[in-house]
């Protein structure tokens, strides 16, 4: 299944130069269609306001985490399957074991680059 | 200082003034300690200008890195033609230029550890003076910072790299 590029996706970081960073590699890969939001909060107002087709969220963010944003919207009948990716620097076996077990389709450990970014949107999204 | 004893017992005037010029002695070194701490010019001058510095750090950073990305996502945007190639070297010189950044932060940075050396220096040596020993218990909001990390799993980036590396994280998501 080929990735469908007009998807709309939401990037979730506190850092702007990180959901810069983030915004320019997808818009690489072809995706135009990107927000951000910078905590979970704020993320899952925009959740409810757009349906998205994946989300790439940061754990460690004030006032809701990455991982409270995901147990979230797991949570939700409305949002709980949407795809979402974990992009952080928590690089501890219990995170993510803790965000596989809250249902993260994958995860990302910061530094990355732009390869390991597409081979998880592929293997999340399709391809 | 071991001078407590049972109350109502006889005190030799002796021992009184012995006891009286150690406890005299005592004071005037933890006051002598005090001064060496030098603690207005900690709180005045050196604690001020790490943040200051530390301030300009974030600052020089963040202005190199959106200077960076901006040169970038120029050059990103440019289109074919002629004037490609000269567009380029231009976007890679600003690129250089701003990379610069390191060298003044590296100062900077140089700046704030040899305050908090001198500080730590300070702090170690008064300590041992008197002998000093931490309060039992912790600081509300530092325990209510840990209990938050703790519930929410925030280790932060570990000091030596990634704690897993994405092949071993992989192997968990195939």
């Amino acid at each position: 299944m080929a990735l469908d590029l007009s998807m709309p996706i939401l990037v979730v970081d506190d850092y702007q130069t990180m959901v810069r960073i983030i915004r320019n590699l997808l818009k690489q890969l072809g995706f135009e269609e990107v927000d951000d939001a910078s905590d979970g909060t704020a993320a899952l107002a925009r959740l409810k306001g757009r349906k998205y087709g994946l989300v790439i969220s940061d754990w460690n963010m004030e006032p809701m985490t990455g991982y409270e944003l995901l147990r979230h919207v797991r949570a939700d009948e409305g949002l709980r399957t949407t795809p979402f990716i974990m992009v952080t620097a928590e690089s501890k076996t219990e995170n993510v074991i803790a965000a596989k077990k809250a249902g993260v389709n994958n995860y990302i450990v910061k530094p990355f680059n732009a390869a390991t970014l597409k081979s998880k949107i592929e293997a999340v999204c399709g391809a | 200082m071991g001078l407590q004893r049972p109350l109502g017992a006889t005190i030799n005037p002796a021992t009184m003034v012995s006891e009286l010029i150690e406890i005299a002695d005592y004071i005037a070194h933890v006051r002598d300690e005090i001064a060496a701490l030098r603690a207005n010019e900690l709180t005045h001058d050196r604690i001020p200008m790490a943040h200051e510095e530390l301030g300009n750090v974030l600052a020089a950073t963040a202005g190199a890195t959106n200077t960076i990305m901006e040169a970038a996502e120029s050059m990103l945007a440019l289109p074919d033609g002629p004037e490609y190639r000269a567009a380029v070297e231009s976007g890679i010189g600003t690129i250089f230029e701003a990379c610069a950044f390191q060298d003044i932060t590296g100062q900077r940075i140089g700046k704030v550890v040899a305050a908090l050396q001198q500080f730590e220096l300070r702090l170690a040596r008064f300590a041992s003076a008197v002998r000093a020993r931490d309060a039992a218990g912790q600081d509300p909001a530092e325990a209510e910072r840990n209990e938050r990390a703790q519930r929410l799993l925030l280790n932060g980036p570990q000091p030596n790299g990634p704690a897993t590396a994405q092949d071993d994280i992989d192997a968990l998501f195939a």
